[in-house]
């Protein structure tokens, strides 16, 4: 039998498949970036909604993976696949390094030293170090996917990429809820104290959350820089990092839907309202606003973290 | 050794702006423990209220005591008036929400207020007329100090022993203090908490608005977005002074202040940020609830 989550999700994953086939570009881009843009935000969601580390510079994350595709591909005449694996590495090992000393600090001020990360890294591309980022205009001319003289030029091939990137970091979020490390993240979300006083290592626990989301960040950067064969510093600044962070609130922080319906009214919205060029942040902070006052945990809040069934039925 | 005491001078007259706008960070985070991300929003508009009222009611060529001082008494009270509805409009409702929804709302409010001075002020940079401060200028050897700076330092130092002694010695300052220790015994204690935060963001908005104002005077020109960066700073002060803590509110914003004009002066002003932050980072590793400690109660 199939209840009606399972139907929704069905329906949903049809039509995200054939959508390619009935848009024009611009939708289809819009699309992609909407696909690449989910898997940022499940990232973060890791991080903020299930580990409840406060973290408002995913965006770097994100802008390490596009910079590391894109210096690979340009600078050094690498192909794209073989960027890849460090566009996931090195996010991982920069959070590994960058978090480690700070990750026990409590919430607000953790808020702002992230912040303050995503900061520096905009100033280091910006100043151009080492010659490698192109300052501010960036890097432009990244190669498409190949593979075996295949090229995956068009944007249909963007899409199904990005499709696929989702899908695995879909896998790796419902991995992770049904093993150790989620139920422990969810324990220190719920009740940091209570969590270590029982023996799980919440230093332990919130780094690796940290770890797997800017890998998952990374690979969604690298798809990013290869969408739009360009990056600069003006897409992974502080505005960027805030926005991921808002569409986990907003949507519903650790709820699966949640956080594709905040990406959707984050993003996709603002799209749409394009024309309506000089009011549209006006009327989006009054939507932040009224979004938390009518539904503060959320548009669709995530219900009893994941508790089993069995374990429900004897509370009743 | 002049440039030394040259940057120290302007780093004092920075960093006491940013102390002005950290205390109004550092007091709402000690009674409501949020973030008051709108704040630099406010610091922004004020310096374009101010700007109106002066040019409306004293026209652009007017040099008097009587015209600054109902510039800054007006703007204060507008952006105060501001404040509370803020509070009241974006704030209350989410006072027992989770944290973080209170964090979006004031993402949101600061978005709404940035937004709103570009739509009446326009989007391009406003210039601030030069006289309204007589151009004075003492120099000391090659130190130079301006009559703004003066009136800046000056101003400023008053606000904050007047507000040291407000918080310290008066029957309000002493119910602020309990609110922000436990609001639930507070008002077991017959303190009216929604009219005590009320006056913290009247307070703090108040400040903010002189420095908003000090801003526009100091630097002439000003732009709408301008308040996320200043506010940013300020919240750093704030941080490394310990939050909630208003001495350290005062400590850090000088700190910073005198630390960024350092480095601008003899490094780079295109890794100010980068240093500010890296001092944040290493002021939180050594100690993680700043140099003078938080004032904060943390509830278990």
């Amino acid at each position: 039998m199939m209840n009606k989550t399972s139907m929704i999700a069905l329906v949903l994953l049809l039509i995200s498949g054939v959508y390619p086939f009935f848009v024009d570009s611009a939708w289809l881009a819009i699309g992609t970036t909407f696909l690449v843009f989910s898997c940022v935000a499940f990232s973060q969601d890791i991080i903020l909604g299930r580990a409840g580390v406060f973290h408002m510079g995913h965006a770097m994350f994100f802008g390490l993976g596009a910079y590391t595709t894109a210096i690979m591909n340009v600078q050094f005449g690498l192909p794209i696949l073989a960027s890849w694996a460090p566009a996931v590495l090195i996010p991982m090992f920069v959070a590994f390094v960058l978090a480690g000393p700070i990750i026990h600090l409590r919430g607000d001020y953790l808020l702002v030293a992230t912040i303050g990360f995503n900061i520096i890294f905009i100033q280091v591309l910006e100043n151009d170090v080492f010659g490698l980022t192109g300052g501010p205009n960036g890097i432009f001319g990244i190669d498409v996917v190949r593979l075996f003289g295949f090229e995956f030029a068009s944007q249909t091939y963007m899409y199904y990429m990005a499709f696929i990137l989702l899908g695995i970091t879909l896998f790796i979020m419902r991995t992770l809820d049904r093993s150790k490390f989620g139920r422990a993240m969810f324990y220190i979300n719920k009740d940091e104290i209570a969590a270590q006083s029982m023996g799980v290592s919440v230093r332990y626990y919130k780094l690796y959350a940290f770890i797997i989301g800017a890998g998952i960040a990374g690979a969604a950067g690298s798809m990013f820089s290869v969408q739009y064969s360009a990056v600069s510093p003006e897409a992974f600044d502080v505005t960027q990092s805030i926005m991921f962070f808002t569409i986990v609130l907003v949507g519903g922080s650790a709820s699966l839907p949640g956080v594709l319906i905040g990406t959707f009214i984050m993003f996709v919205l603002p799209e749409v309202f394009r024309e309506f060029e000089t009011a549209r942040y006006l009327v989006f902070g009054l939507a932040m606003i009224l979004t938390m006052i009518l539904r503060p945990r959320g548009i669709w809040p995530v219900r009893f973290g994941n508790i089993p069934n069995f374990l429900k039925k004897d509370v009743k | 050794m002049d440039i030394f005491i040259q940057q120290m001078v302007n780093g004092l007259t920075i960093g006491s702006l940013y102390a002005l706008v950290a205390l109004g960070y550092t007091m709402v985070y000690g009674v409501m423990r949020l973030i008051n991300f709108a704040h630099g929003d406010l610091v922004a508009m004020s310096a374009f209220v101010g700007l109106t009222v002066y040019t409306q009611i004293f026209g652009e060529n007017i040099t008097s005591l009587v015209a600054v001082i109902t510039v800054f008494v007006f703007t204060a009270a507008i952006v105060a008036l501001v404040g509370v509805l803020l509070e009241r409009l974006a704030y209350r409702p989410l006072r027992t929400a989770p944290r973080l929804s209170a964090v979006v709302s004031a993402l949101g409010a600061g978005l709404v207020i940035q937004n709103s001075v570009m739509l009446i002020w326009g989007p391009n940079m406003k210039i601030f007329p030069s006289n309204i401060f007589p151009s004075t200028i003492w120099s000391f050897g090659g130190v130079v100090i301006t009559f703004t700076q003066v009136m800046i330092l000056g101003l400023s130092s008053i606000l904050m022993v007047g507000l040291y002694f407000f918080i310290n010695r008066t029957k309000i300052g002493t119910a602020i203090r309990a609110v922000a220790i436990d609001q639930d015994a507070a008002k077991l204690m017959g303190i009216n908490v929604n009219r005590i935060i009320m006056i913290i963001f009247v307070i703090g908005s108040a400040l903010g608005a002189v420095a908003g104002l000090f801003i526009g005077v100091y630097y002439r020109g000003v732009t709408f977005d301008m308040g996320w960066m200043y506010g940013l700073n300020a919240f750093v002060a704030a941080i490394m002074g310990g939050i909630g803590n208003i001495p350290g509110a005062m400590l850090g914003g000088l700190m910073l202040g005198l630390f960024n004009a350092m480095i601008t002066g003899y490094i780079s002003s295109q890794w100010a940020e980068t240093f500010t932050f890296v001092l944040l980072i290493v002021i939180l590793v050594f100690r993680p609830t700043g140099i003078l400690g938080e004032k904060v109660a943390e509830k278990v």
